[in-house]
């Protein structure tokens, strides 16, 4: 790598600078030219992704808080945002799948913070401080390996973060019959994380039948929610709380209809459950759901 | 008797003179469209002006939404609603704004890939390159902060998630994600916090480092391309 002195360095810019000026092109018509056609384009391309966007809308509904659905594009508005809405998958815009996807693939509690914040931290101050890492003052591509090899793999990690992130976990199988099970697979628990016995399939935070929780971490997570798990005591009431708990603690890790490794602390979990009725009562005692 | 008057071309020029007298905005005009940029530059120099173009529609566009977006969890997607299907050509509005800020983030990708690959960023040019950083890093914070407004239930539920991934830093992140949410819920002072950012801080901070980026664009000249053929790196080094 040829190491420039200061005045060499100065002296190769400002030589380059008069050769600009005198055998350079005005920036009118030149370059407004140039510019003025890909602005145009580029408006373009928004107002027809606009249009199109707007042409595969569904007819406004009669019912004033639904969602208007869309096709590929997406819908108009989804229905207005509600804290006790069961079963949601949380998406972010595109731009933000490759940080998703990190999310997911360092999902333990362990090693979150790997994927939240160190590689977004050391990222942004790669990209800040690039011209003082990359010290090598050519710039041709020829004389540049290795910011070649970093210019085309970036691309390339961030498409395929981006591709994955994109993926909406795939459906689960049918939950069981036990208390709080309906639950778990119809609240916003089964967005995020497996659970054989509930037959859920989310994969952005851990996977339950290996987190194995007893009782009271369960409670304390569902209550004040952690890492990227948000809190749901705004969502569920106590009962419903110390119910989704239960269940998590005795049907996580189980196998069939014997109960995991935790069932012991939650032994009571079916009479919370029993008092938060509705969905999480159970199949036995509210079969025709809420 | 007055005296003859000048001659028309004269007195059309008056104005013109005059501001040019008390401010050289004329002379600065010239000097800007007519300046010399290396001969070899093309569509490729491009995508920065775009931008600048793109930055303005997301202004004006956004300018429209704010004269009926309410930003209270009781209004704010009742709001959003009635722009995308009552308001005279509000989808187009909402719309454009909110394709335009996927098409500015592809954008950026691409006229930092240019720059990459051109090696731009080199002496005497770090200061370009790092305003642009800056500036990639709080479209970001745009995109994030923009994304709650609509209040819809991915909205929600993404911001949480986004406000939870800050809270999992040490030390600062719960306070960060407190700071964010104003309180340990979306509620109210969320959604105006979040508006302000969206509408006032960020883009404002954006707005300045882009005229610093441009600053520094026009007084160092743009690079010539890495195989332009009087590079003197090439003569001389
Ligand atoms: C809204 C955001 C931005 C705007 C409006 C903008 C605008 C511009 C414009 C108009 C130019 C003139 C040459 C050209 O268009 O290629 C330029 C050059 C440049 N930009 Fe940006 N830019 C933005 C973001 C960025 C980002 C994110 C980076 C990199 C991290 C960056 C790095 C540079 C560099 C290094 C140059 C010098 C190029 C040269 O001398 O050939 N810019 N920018």
């Amino acid at each position: 790598m040829p190491r420039l002195t200061a005045r060499e360095r100065r002296e190769g810019y400002q030589r380059e600078y008069a050769f600009q000026q005198r055998h350079g092109k005005p920036f009118f018509p030149h370059v407004v030219f140039h510019d003025t056609i890909v602005s145009l384009i580029v408006v373009a391309l928004i107002m027809g992704i606009t249009i199109l966007w707007y042409a595969q809308f569904g007819a406004i509904p009669t019912d004033p808080m639904a969602e208007r659905t869309g096709g590929l594009l997406g819908p108009a508005y989804e229905a207005k945002a509600d804290p006790g809405v069961l079963g949601y998958h949380p998406q972010p815009d595109w731009y933000f799948f490759f940080l998703f996807e990190l999310l997911r693939i360092f999902k333990t509690p362990e090693l979150l913070i790997v994927g939240t914040i160190i590689i977004p931290t050391i990222w942004m101050v790669l990209l800040i401080g690039w011209p003082f890492i990359d010290r090598n003052p050519d710039r041709r591509l020829s004389r540049r390996p290795i910011a070649l090899s970093i210019g085309v793999m970036v691309p390339i990690v961030l498409l395929t973060l981006t591709f994955y992130g994109s993926k909406v976990p795939a459906e689960g199988g049918a939950a069981s019959t036990e208390p709080g099970a309906a639950a778990f697979a119809a609240g916003a628990c089964s967005t995020c994380h497996v659970l054989a016995n509930a037959g859920t399939a989310g994969n952005v935070g851990p996977v339950l039948d290996e987190a194995k929780p007893d009782y009271a971490t369960a409670l304390a997570l569902i209550t004040n929610g952690q890492g990227s798990m948000p809190a749901f005591k705004a969502t569920y009431t106590e009962d419903e709380i110390s119910c989704l708990a239960g269940y998590v603690a005795t049907w996580s890790a189980a196998v069939g209809t014997t109960p995991g490794p935790n069932a012991a602390t939650a032994k009571d979990y079916p009479a919370s459950c029993e008092k938060a009725g509705g969905l999480f009562a159970g199949n036995a005692s509210s079969a025709a759901g809420p | 008797m007055s005296t003859l008057l000048p001659p028309p071309k004269e007195i059309a020029m008056l104005p013109v003179d005059w501001v040019e007298e008390r401010s050289g905005a004329i002379s600065f005009g010239k000097y800007m469209l007519f300046r010399n940029v290396p001969k070899d530059i093309s569509w490729l120099q491009t995508l920065g002006s775009a931008l600048i173009t793109v930055f303005i529609l997301q202004a004006t566009t956004g300018i429209i939404l704010a004269m009926y977006y309410q930003p209270t969890p009781e209004t704010a997607w009742m709001t959003i609603q009635w722009i995308t299907n009552e308001a005279t050509l509000g989808w187009l509005v909402r719309g454009m704004h909110k394709w335009g800020s996927s098409v500015m983030v592809v954008l950026l990708f691409l006229h930092m890939g240019r720059t990459f690959l051109f090696g731009a960023y080199k002496y005497p040019r770090e200061m370009t390159w790092i305003t642009g950083a800056i500036i990639f890093i709080l479209v970001m914070g745009m995109s994030f902060t923009g994304y709650l407004l609509v209040f819809d239930e991915r909205a929600y539920w993404a911001t949480i998630v986004g406000v939870n991934i800050n809270g999992t830093a040490p030390i600062l992140g719960p306070a960060l994600s407190y700071i964010l949410m104003v309180g340990p819920e979306i509620g109210t002072h969320t959604l105006s916090r979040f508006y302000s950012l969206h509408m006032l801080v960020l883009p404002s901070a954006i707005g300045g480092l882009i005229f610093l980026h441009m600053l520094l664009v026009v007084r160092l000249g743009v690079t010539s391309p890495p195989w332009s053929r009087m590079e003197p790196t090439e003569r001389d080094v």
